[in-house]
């Protein structure tokens, strides 16, 4: 620094031209000057009025003698002192008082809500009144020093000086106030909570009144934009209470501004208006799947957070738009004069907190909605709203993994667990498919939720037979969807007939496509996704697909649907085939014509049946009427009609002899040598045990109705000549083993018609007709139709019983293999067999046949399973 | 005293009664069909040489046709005459 430039800051050639009478001067002047100040700085307004003119002469005098940089310097000084002696202390003496301020998360401690808003605007009343003395002390010692101005060629313009004087104390009240800020932890946390509490408060407030607002505006379909007024007194009065209530906030977050709070405030204001968010959401988003929460989300947004924000920028704007602040590093502070301009255009910054704050609802939401994703499809269908809403969110942040491995998680924990039904399993999977594939069109996460259900259900026995009866039949089982009576397959149809009538708008829906594509880019694309192909040709989710490759293959899905539909077609008596038509007709649609071909084969042999039955029959009456042979039998055709199967078809039939009464089995020779006469040269092969008998069971006065198999008939039929049965003679009689005889005995004897009661032989006993029927028995007084499903043996060989059959010759070199090696696991066995199964019998099946079968061993305790692997079950009872 | 009426739905499968269980030409069951046809029974329908050899219809006519000169029966070799 030069001596020049020292000079010209300090004026120190002055001194050497003093003469001791300016010498005495400039001291009494000094210690006027400093008594003044003190009395000012400790003063009022009062005191500032008297001093005003005593104090511009001490002032004028010491900047005659060029000590101006003096009198500032220590005008400034005694300032600060007064601030950190008295102001501060006192300010923050305030909050010291207050010990015990409520957590603001947890919402206990409402009553102290009030002390807290009065607390902190006592507290900053006070000290910005003093701030305001303060300031007015300032303004008149730039007035002094403007009057010396012509003394003075170093003073710049009036304008600049009050500006850099302010500024300059600015800098001092904030320092002052975070030096003496109390230094405990739990003070100065006291303060931010304080400030916590009081923003929730208002907040709160304002949200109340602008949430009837904002209803208001729903009711009417407008948008809520704040500047769309209806003129109606509730309106105005709403307005006035949120125009104050602003008001009173705004001044706050001023005087806290003022004093430099200005991160801690926005701070504040920021994690109270994200904390209500989330309790909004919380509250709009509830356990309620069946109805759309985003756009109530959003609405509230606009409604109280934004409006809130734009009326409190506002306010600043307004209220210091002569002080622009200095820290302006928040989105908040970068324009706080106009948030929405004229135009009505919001500002950049009120944009950056909209988006911010959909950000978080968004993400919010997200995680309530995928923290319950499986009980929102256990309720699919009508949790669809909330599908959507977490497709929005998920297209919003592209948390799409979060979903995955939540979803995987909760299905591990809830469904794949002993106690879930294969049923229930199957339909959480299906429901699982159908509302995620909204959410994920390509499949690509499907694919990896879809995984571990999949795995988890090959190593159930029944899920094969739960899949056919789920896809094929729309009355049975336990169908939890809204499936009003139809077949999955017959849905799935129903889906895909739509999405081709759609398919035009969805070419239009380009958006959306887009959209999609960018938010595949949270993983890589799936192997299969062809880069060429584009977002035109993306692959669909195929639900049917999905169901098939639990099992492996769709020749095992035909099968076992083959025996089912076995059992149906033997047990009808009517020939109405139109839903085994439709259903048929479905399938050929999935798994192709001639996948089908026996199926259809064996609708067709109902068809045929009907119509021969009708050919035997009529040409039976007509040889009556001729007065040819059994006119006696001739009227009784009338009772037996017949299914007719081409065996080679059909699954394997259990065959079983039985003898069925006398006269139904010469109808049945008469219809055989009919049917011979017709169709010559083939010929009928009945399977007597097979079919279905319609009984009325008459006694005194009483008719009872059964439908019931050729056994059951037979049994009963044989107590209209003799009222009671040894079991060993009834068997006989029957021609069926004891235990059978026994086993079919107990439908009657639960029907309450047959008594049972020991024989003379211990091994033997005695059946007994109930007769009084009336009073005893077991009290069936209705006309009920009763079916005889008492055992669930069936008349056709479920696939399992085939498999085993089949895989019977390879147990003993599974178990001779298990034995050598100890252990072994599903794909070793399975390749074992292939190697060393190279000759006849040749090893053939499939590694889920190999693993349905090795269940059965289980099930039987010859093996035993563990992670995957299999063992030879010790402690085998052999 | 216990009377029982009824209605008495039964269960039957049709052969053909053929001695053999494979048609010679085709190697398919005679109660199957022939692998030109869909559906058993009337629509595919046996027929018996005078050798008494059964065949498919379709079989043996496909058979009868693609002889230059007089057809043989395939499994005996003697000249095909379709039974009376
Ligand atoms: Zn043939
Ligand atoms: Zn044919
Ligand atoms: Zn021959």
């Amino acid at each position: 620094m030069t001596v020049d430039a020292l000079s010209s800051v300090c004026n120190l050639g002055v001194l050497d031209s003093l003469s001791e009478a300016s010498i005495s001067e400039i001291l009494q002047s000094w210690n006027s000057f400093c008594l003044i100040t003190e009395t000012i700085v400790k003063g009022d307004d009062t005191n500032l009025a008297t001093s005003y003119s005593k104090f511009q002469s001490y002032v004028s005098s010491l900047c005659k003698y060029g000590l101006r940089s003096l009198v500032e310097e220590h005008f400034l000084l005694s300032l600060q002192d007064m601030l950190e002696k008295h102001c501060a202390p006192r300010f923050w003496s305030n909050f010291d008082a207050y010990n015990n301020v409520p957590d603001p998360e947890t919402d206990d401690g409402n009553m102290h809500e009030d002390e807290v808003e009065l607390l902190l605007c006592k507290a900053l009343e006070g000290i910005s009144s003093e701030k305001q003395y303060q300031e007015k002390c300032i303004l008149m010692l730039v007035n002094s020093l403007l009057l010396c101005q012509e003394n003075d060629t170093s003073i710049g313009h009036p304008f600049d000086m009050e500006k850099i004087f302010f500024s300059k104390y600015r800098l001092i009240v904030s320092s002052v106030l975070m030096t003496t800020m109390p230094r405990q932890f739990t003070a100065i946390n006291m303060f931010i909570e304080i400030l916590h509490w009081y923003f929730k408060g208002r907040l709160e407030e304002l949200s109340t009144i602008m949430a009837g607002d904002y209803e208001d505006n729903n009711e009417s379909q407008d948008n809520n934009q704040p500047s769309n007024m209806d003129i109606d007194g509730a309106y105005d009065q709403k307005k006035t209470l949120e125009n104050k209530l602003v008001r009173n906030i705004g001044m706050v977050v001023h005087n806290l501004r003022n004093l430099g709070f200005t991160s801690m405030t926005e701070d504040a204001y920021a994690s109270t208006i994200f904390l209500l968010l989330k309790a909004k959401v919380y509250d709009l988003a509830g356990d309620d799947y069946r109805t759309s929460v985003l756009e109530s989300i959003k609405g509230w947004i606009q409604a109280v957070p934004l409006q809130f924000l734009h009326a409190l920028l506002d306010y600043l704007g307004d209220f210091m738009s002569y002080l622009s602040p200095e820290s302006t590093k928040s989105p908040l502070a970068s324009t706080p004069s106009s948030c929405y301009q004229k135009s009505g255009k919001p500002s950049e910054g009120i944009i950056r907190w909209q988006l911010r704050l959909e950000y978080f609802a968004y993400e919010t939401l997200q995680d309530l909605r995928i923290a319950k994703l499986f009980e929102i499809i256990v309720d699919y269908p009508d949790s669809a709203p909330a599908i959507e809403d977490l497709k929005q969110c998920l297209e919003y942040t592209g948390q799409h993994s979060k979903l995955v491995d939540s979803f995987i998680s909760a299905l591990r924990y809830r469904l794949l667990t002993a106690g879930a039904s294969t049923n229930d399993i199957l339909h959480q999977y299906v429901s699982t498919i159908k509302a995620l594939r909204t959410i994920d069109p390509a499949g690509v996460f499907l694919e990896a939720v879809g995984e571990p259900i999949r795995d988890y259900l090959r190593g159930r026995k029944d899920t094969i037979k739960c899949i056919v009866t789920m896809l094929t039949d729309g009355t049975g089982g336990n169908n939890s969807g809204p499936g009003n009576g139809d077949s999955l397959l017959e849905e799935l149809n129903r889906d895909e007939e739509n999405q081709e009538s759609n398919s035009l708008d969805d070419d239009i829906n380009t958006d959306d496509k887009q959209t999609w594509i960018d938010i595949q880019r949270w993983e890589p694309d799936p192997v299969e996704a062809d880069p060429l192909k584009g977002s035109r040709y993306r692959r669909k989710v195929d639900v049917l697909g999905m169901i098939v490759s639990i099992i492996g293959s769709k020749d095992q899905l035909i099968n076992e649907y083959r025996v089912m539909l076995a059992e149906k077609l033997l047990n009808k008596t009517d020939y109405d085939i139109d839903t085994e038509i439709r259903t048929l007709e479905l399938l050929k649609i999935h798994f192709g014509e001639s996948s089908m071909q026996k199926c259809e084969i064996m609708l067709n042999d109902l068809i045929d049946s009907k119509r021969t039955n009708t050919n035997v029959k009529a040409t039976i009456n007509q040889l009556s009427q001729t007065g040819a042979e059994s006119r006696e039998h001739g009227a009784s055709f009338d009772i037996l009609g017949a299914t007719i199967i081409s065996s080679n078809f059909w699954p394997p039939i259990q065959d079983e002899d039985v003898k069925i009464p006398e006269h139904v089995d010469q109808l049945l020779s008469d219809y055989a040598k009919r049917f011979h006469e017709i169709k010559t040269p083939r010929k009928l092969l009945w399977k007597k045990n097979l079919g279905t008998v319609k009984l009325e069971l008459e006694f005194e006065g009483k008719t009872l109705q059964f439908t019931v198999t050729p056994v059951h008939a037979s049994i009963i039929m044989q107590f209209q000549d003799q009222k009671s049965w040894t079991s060993k003679n009834l068997a006989a009689a029957i021609g069926v083993p004891v235990d059978t005889l026994q086993r079919r005995m107990n439908f009657w004897i639960s029907k309450g018609i047959v008594a049972e009661s020991a024989g003379g032989d211990s091994n033997d006993h005695l059946y007994t007709l109930v007769d009084d029927m009336a009073d005893g028995g077991k009290s069936i007084t209705n006309n009920e139709v009763s079916m005889a499903d008492d055992d669930a043996e069936t008349s056709v060989a479920s696939v399992e019983d085939q498999l085993r059959q089949e895989m019977a010759v390879y147990e003993k070199f599974i178990t001779a293999m298990l034995t050598n090696v100890g252990s072994m696991k599903l794909d070793r066995i399975h390749n074992s067999l292939k190697i060393f199964c190279a000759t006849p019998p040749v090893y053939d099946k499939s590694i889920q046949q190999l693993q349905s079968f090795l269940s059965g061993l289980v099930a039987e305790e010859k093996l035993e399973l563990r992670d995957g692997t299999y063992y030879i079950k010790k402690n085998n009872k052999l | 005293m216990l009377s029982v009426m009824y209605r008495w739905h039964a269960v039957a499968s049709w052969t053909w009664d053929a001695h053999d269980e494979t048609c010679g030409i085709c190697r398919m069951a005679f109660d199957g069909c022939c692998t030109d046809c869909k559906l058993p029974g009337d629509d595919c329908p046996l027929i018996w040489g005078a050798c008494n050899h059964a065949f498919h219809l379709h079989c043996i006519l496909k058979w009868v046709n693609s002889q230059t000169s007089q057809a043989h029966c395939p499994m005996c070799r003697r000249e095909w005459q379709f039974k009376e």
